[in-house]
């Protein structure tokens, strides 16, 4: 397990780089790589060379999350302003712009569940135009963390309307006063592979666990007392769940049994995110403290940390495997200082 | 059988006396030898051989009867004889007294020998026999050179005198001359080979002395050739054995000491060396009864002085330290000179040494270094000293040079190291490193003492990866193995349970059930203890709590441990575990004034003052007031109560300020050098306004404070900054800021970027402003007031960029999409303070949103009168081209006439001319009017400029501008008042909310100042409007003006590219958000 730096783009953004993710490969273009950042723009590179495809305008505020549709054809960006713009990947249409004030938009997250449906499915209809694809992605499920709601909103991607809310429950007490409110803000967000279930992280450090199909909140998974800012389900077991959070420690879960399964040190700042091996082996984090680490899960503990980044590193994230026979492994990590990284993982 | 004749008186027949069967009682005979008056040599004979025979008392009665004053009447002739009787007594009595160890009764036989001597000596002035006998009485008595020259005498009569010559060897033996002496024995012995064994033996002491030690044995075993139970031979045999410093001739040597004991139990030297022998066999009692022996039958100082040693010894290793002080004490009493026999100043020493008596120990080690000046045990012993006095400098002396004198002693760089610790430990580690390496080579295992040490010094060098492999070494195996391998993940917590973390101890019982034995030597507890904390310090938490855990799991009372721990959970913002933490480890020690100070701590940050309050006092107490640190919290907790009041009593606000000054100046005078307190006074000065006076106790703690792992202090930065900013230093104060963010808080502090927003904001660098704050929501999303900042820097952006005179289009652009920006933000807020999400006024908000479509209104006026204007720019570019165009026309044209002229006739020529000209002059009429109206815009403008300036003037300086605005009310006065109440009472919420979240001490000067600002903000916000308002009039009026200009000129210049322009514009309007730029190249690409 190991990670070798391939290409580093400095200045890759005016300002701040806050979000990345990868879109998918389609059959006519590889998979590539979405950022957003401070500087209200969101990009998208080519890899491996990481070439500048397009540049997208429309934020205002900062963009602090994107998300790409696992068919690889839409995408999402989420900015301080609190409106979600999905668009298509290649055009750069506006497909939709979703708000649900005073909900605040944080992290997001297509349902991955019928991901591997598509595409077969996709393989018959790829002689036929857009239109057939558009139908590909409808009935999906956009999840967005809502912020100072407490709440995860979902969104159907065919209507583009909102159809439910989880809500985390209030604590109990006597006055649920405005602080604790302000405590389960809702940062970061997680669908399991399966799509069964739905994971929150929120400013108080608690995680909360929700039963899609039910809509219903299950239940808490506690040890985090900062906030969690990143999630991730395993790829290989939807029942491990990877938690970054302020506290320097990322967190490995049993999200059904409750449990605890590990604690990971190390960081010497917030880890700010994390992203789980497509091989379901390994997992990287980026930090507070400029580092990227990569973490072995059998040896549970960083086997390789890259200080190529001179500032916070807010996102990493794997390449998805499949595309145009790719098979080789990518990391992308990208930072404060404005610059985006790319790393062969093997 | 020997037999002795006594001739009968006056016959022929003789008495036959069996020397052997000599009588018991001495009468009888000396009644035969009275009666018959036998010779005085008879008499001689029979004392001889009752001394022979151990008779002494029959001896001294014979000798005395044969001296007494009868007899020299009787034998007055027969001076020999007699003088030879008086010869005996001396003798016996100078043996007498040398023997004898009471002072008193030995001088009284030294007394009676020289009476016996002198009336020897009055028989016959000559006898040499008789100057040998005084000599023999002056050497015993220690008078050496009278001695001396009683033999002298001697010997210059007769030069082959033995007797004599033995004297002189012995008085030259004793003056340390060896080699006279040892001439002197030879002549001896030459004279008369057959002298006993007791002249072989001064030979072989010469010898020994001079260094023959071959030829001294070989005398020494001749002398016991001679006389098998010569204890002197056998003794000095012994000695030399035993010297010979091996395993065999020690042992041999102890044997012939034993035979010498055997033979002569007395023998005060034999008995010393058996003492000797037997302290290092360990057997004291032997010990004790030997030289107790020894010193009942010696006088002899130096072998007193070794027996008193020996039993100081004794005593000494049995940890008798009192006793054996007062034998070491004898022992030296006896010496005269230390260089004679050092060892008992050296046990002295060492004695005072742990007893206490610093001053005399150091003394008397110090006469051993005299002597032995490159001696490494008494240099450590003297450095050692040194250090107990205080003198530490002069400590460090000796040790380095014991450790530089003996390059392989370890224990000696140990010392060094241990003494180095404190003031230089980059050396101190040095010297560590040199004793492992010693210790190593001597294959001695390395103490763990040692190796943690090194490993300590190593973990304050930040040289971690060495102190790692330093502890693990000092470890060695054992259950941390297990532990630090990640193994025990395997058991998994619940996570519901998971709470309780770092309290868990299940970990180990089910490792002790699954049979691995969980066990931690005490002496590793300390290295374990520190192994852990290292892994704190390299981040791995979770690793370090496991150690932690198990120090507890079999230690319970490790009161550091409970206190890492919830210091690792406090890190984790986990108070409550903390908290039940901080507990465990008062139950321990309910005093522990480290343990209270830190639950004080955490009960501040669980926003429970009252408590903190007591447990700081009880901190404080437990210690008697000298705990710094409690002293510090409380003084903090007085200056964070100055500012907390939410009326802001001032009276009140005073007094905390007062007593927080008093504390931290207490904490001062007992710490001059602490930088905290220090910290702590610059803050109460810079609240009072002495910025010059806090900036420089700021600047000083902060170069104080750098260069240190352990010693990390954020606040004092945030506090120079902060003062910076309040002298309106606004640079840098912005790199202060940035400064602390990058080097403590890995930009990761929301509250710090607040106060470089406000920097920025003072600065009026809104965009720089605006991006900050825009960072600190992103790193603290839940922050309403974050938020709410933003939405004020962008009205204030917007305002000023309005208020600017020179203006692109782009600006106005721009400022329009921020004022957008800030309606959605206010109304975002609005919405949320309907669910409370956050403790804002709603009707604030409100007013905010409302100024704001107000701004926006007017903004986009704004916008489209510099659209126009730009328009009209291109279209005035367009006009000139028209002309520029018109006139080529005509050129053409006139050449054209020209042509024609020679084609027409004149008068048909004349009329075209007028014709063309007077079209032209229509054109250039056109042309005319154009600029006139440019001009007269230009002057509108300048007039906005100059009530542009008079605004900026009166926006210069601090607070003044509250005053201004209360006296340059004049718009909305009334319900501007009633807003900045609101404000304020919201800014009151915010810092108290901002309050509680705080970690510096500075803070609430921040929070104050930040409310300053946002004050400022309000008022600025507010002021603007009126501004705004003033404003939007005339420039309104100017545009109506200008539209007006441009239709008048739509109608007599119609174009068609204007109006391709003039949509391609209103479309952007719409399209604005995606693509600007591009369709307006568009534009003047078309053209």
């Amino acid at each position: 397990m190991k990670l070798a730096g391939l290409k580093s783009v400095e200045n890759a953004h005016d300002e701040s780089v806050w979000a990345a993710t990868w879109v998918p490969a389609t059959d006519t273009r590889p998979a590539l790589l979405l950022t957003g950042s401070l500087d209200e723009t969101v990009k998208l590179w080519r890899p491996d060379e990481l070439e500048l495809e397009r540049t997208n305008t429309g934020h205002c505020l900062g963009v602090v999350s994107v998300a790409a549709h696992p068919s690889g054809v839409i995408a999402a960006s989420a900015a301080l302003d609190s409106f979600v713009r999905v668009f298509d990947v290649d055009t750069n249409a506006t497909i939709a712009t979703l708000e649900a004030p005073p909900s605040e938009v944080w992290q997001m997250q297509f349902d991955p569940k019928d991901r591997l449906n598509f595409g077969s499915t996709y393989a018959v209809c790829c002689m036929l135009k857009y239109e057939t694809t558009y139908k590909e992605w409808k009935g999906t499920t956009l999840a967005v963390a809502g912020g100072g709601s407490a709440s995860i909103k979902l969104w159907d991607t065919a209507t583009w309307k909102l159809i439910a809310s989880l809500s985390i429950p209030r604590p109990e007490g006597p006055k649920p006063s405005d602080k604790a409110n302000s405590k389960k803000f809702v940062l970061s967000v997680a669908w399991s592979p399966d799509g069964r279930r739905l994971a929150c992280g929120s400013m108080d450090g608690t995680i909360s666990i929700f039963d899609v199909a039910r809509a219903k909140f299950l239940h808490h998974l506690e040890g985090h007392s900062m906030p969690v800012r990143s999630l991730v389900y395993s790829p290989i077991d939807a029942r491990v769940l990877f938690s970054a959070s302020d506290d320097t420690h990322v967190h490995m879960y049993d999200a059904e049994g409750k449990t605890l399964v590990g604690a990971m040190s190390g960081h010497t700042s917030w880890v700010l995110s994390v992203d789980a091996s497509p091989d379901g082996t390994g997992i990287a984090t980026g930090s507070s403290d400029k580092t990227v680490r990569l973490w072995d899960l059998g040896m549970r503990a960083a086997v390789q940390t890259m200080s190529n980044h001179t500032d916070q590193v807010w996102g990493v994230s794997f390449r998805p495997p499949g595309g145009n026979g790719v098979l080789a492994g990518r990391l992308a990590s990208v930072s404060d200082d404005k610059s985006i990284s790319l790393y062969g993982y093997s | 059988m020997a037999c002795v004749y006594i001739p009968v008186q006056n016959s022929e027949e003789e008495v036959r006396v069996a020397l052997d069967q000599l009588p018991r009682d001495a009468s009888d005979i000396l009644d035969i030898l009275k009666a018959e008056q036998a010779p005085l040599d008879l008499w001689l004979i029979i004392a001889r051989e009752y001394f022979k025979q151990g008779k002494i008392e029959q001896f001294r009665q014979i000798l005395e009867e044969g001296s007494s004053p009868e007899i020299d009447e009787y034998y007055a002739d027969i001076r020999y004889e007699r003088i030879a009787i008086l010869n005996a007594l001396g003798a016996y009595y100078t043996y007498l007294g040398k023997i004898e160890t009471k002072q008193r009764e030995k001088e009284e036989h030294f007394i009676l020998a020289t009476q016996y001597y002198n009336k020897a000596s009055r028989i016959d002035m000559h006898e040499p026999s008789t100057w040998v006998g005084k000599g023999q009485l002056l050497l015993a008595k220690g008078e050496v050179e009278q001695a001396s020259s009683a033999f002298k005498i001697v010997l210059e009569a007769d030069r082959d005198n033995v007797p004599a010559l033995l004297g002189q060897a012995c008085v030259e033996f004793n003056r340390g001359r060896f080699s006279d002496s040892l001439e002197l024995y030879k002549r001896a012995l030459q004279v008369y080979p057959d002298c006993p064994g007791a002249v072989r033996i001064g030979i072989g002491l010469c010898r020994y002395k001079l260094g023959q030690f071959e030829k001294a044995r070989r005398a020494f075993q001749r002398a016991l050739q001679l006389d098998p139970e010569n204890v002197e031979a056998l003794v000095a045999l012994a000695i030399m054995d035993l010297h010979a410093n091996e395993a065999s001739g020690i042992r041999k040597g102890m044997q012939k000491m034993q035979r010498a004991f055997e033979i002569y139990p007395y023998c005060a030297m034999a008995l010393n060396y058996l003492a000797n022998h037997f302290f290092f066999t360990g057997q004291h009692f032997l010990v004790e009864q030997l030289t107790e022996t020894a010193l009942a039958v010696t006088n002899h100082g130096p072998t007193k002085s070794h027996s008193y040693y020996n039993l100081a010894r004794s005593y000494h290793s049995k940890g008798d330290y009192e006793k054996s002080g007062l034998y070491y004490m004898a022992s030296v009493k006896e010496i005269n000179k230390p260089h004679e026999f050092l060892f008992p100043y050296y046990g002295l020493g060492q004695v005072q040494l742990k007893l206490g008596d610093f001053r005399s120990a150091l003394t008397n080690f110090e006469k051993v270094l005299e002597v032995y000046p490159d001696n490494c045990e008494t240099l450590k012993s003297l450095g050692h000293i040194y250090v107990q006095l205080g003198q530490i400098e002069k400590g460090q002396e000796f040790l380095k040079k014991a450790a530089k004198i003996d390059s392989r002693d370890d224990q000696a760089f140990t010392d060094l190291a241990e003494l180095l610790i404190s003031s230089d430990t980059s050396a101190a580690l040095e010297a560590f490193k040199t004793a492992r390496t010693l210790m190593k080579k001597g294959g001695l295992e390395v103490p763990i003492e040692v190796l943690n040490n090194i490993g300590v010094l190593h973990f304050e060098k930040e040289e971690f990866e060495w102190a790692q492999q330093v502890f693990m070494e000092a470890l060695g195996d054992g259950i941390w193995l297990t532990l630090l391998d990640n193994k025990v993940n395997i058991y998994a917590i619940d996570a519901s349970a998971s709470i309780l973390q770092y309290k868990d101890m299940q970990l180990f019982r089910r490792l002790e059930e699954d049979g691995h034995s969980v066990e931690l030597p005490w002496n590793k507890v300390t290295v374990l203890f520190n192994l852990a904390r290292l892994l704190e310090q390299l981040n791995n938490t979770e690793a370090a709590s496991i150690l932690y855990r198990l120090i507890l799991f079999k230690y319970p009372d490790y009161i550091d441990a409970y206190l890492r721990l919830a210091a690792i959970s406090k890190a984790r913002n986990n108070l409550q575990l903390s908290i039940e933490l901080v507990n465990e480890a008062l139950k321990v020690n309910g005093k522990y004034s480290n343990a209270l100070s830190m639950l004080g701590d955490l009960e501040l940050k669980n926003d429970d003052w009252v408590k903190a309050k007591e447990t700081f006092r009880a901190a404080s107490d437990a210690t008697d007031g000298k705990d710094s640190y409690a002293t510090l919290s409380l003084g903090n907790w007085n200056y964070y109560a100055a500012l907390r009041n939410e009326k802001r009593a001032p009276k009140l606000e005073a007094t905390h300020l007062e007593k927080a000054k008093e504390l931290y100046t207490r904490v001062l005078i007992q710490h001059t050098s602490n930088l905290y307190a220090a910290n702590g006074a610059g803050v109460v000065l810079a609240e009072k306004g002495h910025f010059d006076v806090s900036k420089d106790i700021f600047t000083q703690v902060q170069e104080a404070a750098s260069g240190s792992v352990f010693l990390q202090m954020p606040d004092v930065w945030i506090n120079l900054a902060h003062v910076y900013f309040a002298q309106g230093n606004f640079a840098l104060a912005v790199k202060m800021y940035q400064n602390c963010l990058r080097k403590f808080h890995y930009n990761t502090d929301a509250q710090i970027l607040l106060y470089l927003a406000r920097t920025h904001y003072e600065a009026e660098q809104w965009q720089d402003c605006k991006k900050t704050l825009l960072r600190a929501i992103h790193l603290a999303p839940s922050n309403y007031t974050l938020r709410f900042d933003a939405g004020v820097a962008m009205q204030k952006f917007s305002a000023s960029t309005l208020q600017k005179t020179k203006r692109t289009a782009d600006e106005v652009r721009s400022t329009v999409a921020e004022l957008e920006n800030a309606v959605r933000v206010f109304s975002q807020l609005s919405a949320g303070s309907n669910l409370h999400l956050h403790g804002f006024d709603e009707k604030k908000i409100n007013t905010h949103v409302e100024y704001c479509k107000h701004l926006l209104e007017a903004a986009k006026v704004h916008r489209e009168a510099a659209e126009r204007e730009e328009q009209q720019n291109r279209q005035r570019q367009e006009a000139a081209r028209q002309v520029a165009l018109a006139e080529e026309a005509r050129r053409k044209a006139e050449e054209q006439k020209k042509y024609l002229l020679e084609k027409r006739k004149q008068e048909d020529e004349q009329k075209r001319v007028r014709q063309l000209e007077e079209h032209f002059e229509r054109v250039k009429e056109q042309w005319k009017s154009s600029t006139s109206a440019s001009k007269r815009r230009e002057r509108t403008e300048n007039d906005e400029e100059e009530g542009g300036h008079s605004e900026k003037r009166r926006k210069k300086g601090g607070k003044r501008r509250r005053k201004d605005k209360s006296s340059r009310s004049r718009y909305d006065s009334h319900e501007e008042a009633d807003m900045m109440d609101d404000q304020e009472e919201q800014e009151d919420e915010d810092a108290n909310m901002n309050y509680r979240e705080t970690t510096h001490q500075m803070d609430d000067q921040d929070d104050a100042a930040g409310e300053n600002a946002q004050d400022l903000l309000a008022a600025a916000g507010l002021e603007d409007s009126d501004a705004e308002d003033e404003m939007a009039a005339p420039s309104s009026a100017a545009a109506r003006r200008r539209r007006a200009l441009s239709e008048s000129d739509d109608d007599e210049q119609p174009n068609p590219m204007r109006d391709n322009i003039d949509e391609l514009h209103d479309s952007d309007g719409e399209v604005r958000d995606d693509n600007d730029k591009p369709n307006e190249d568009a534009g003047f690409d078309d053209d």
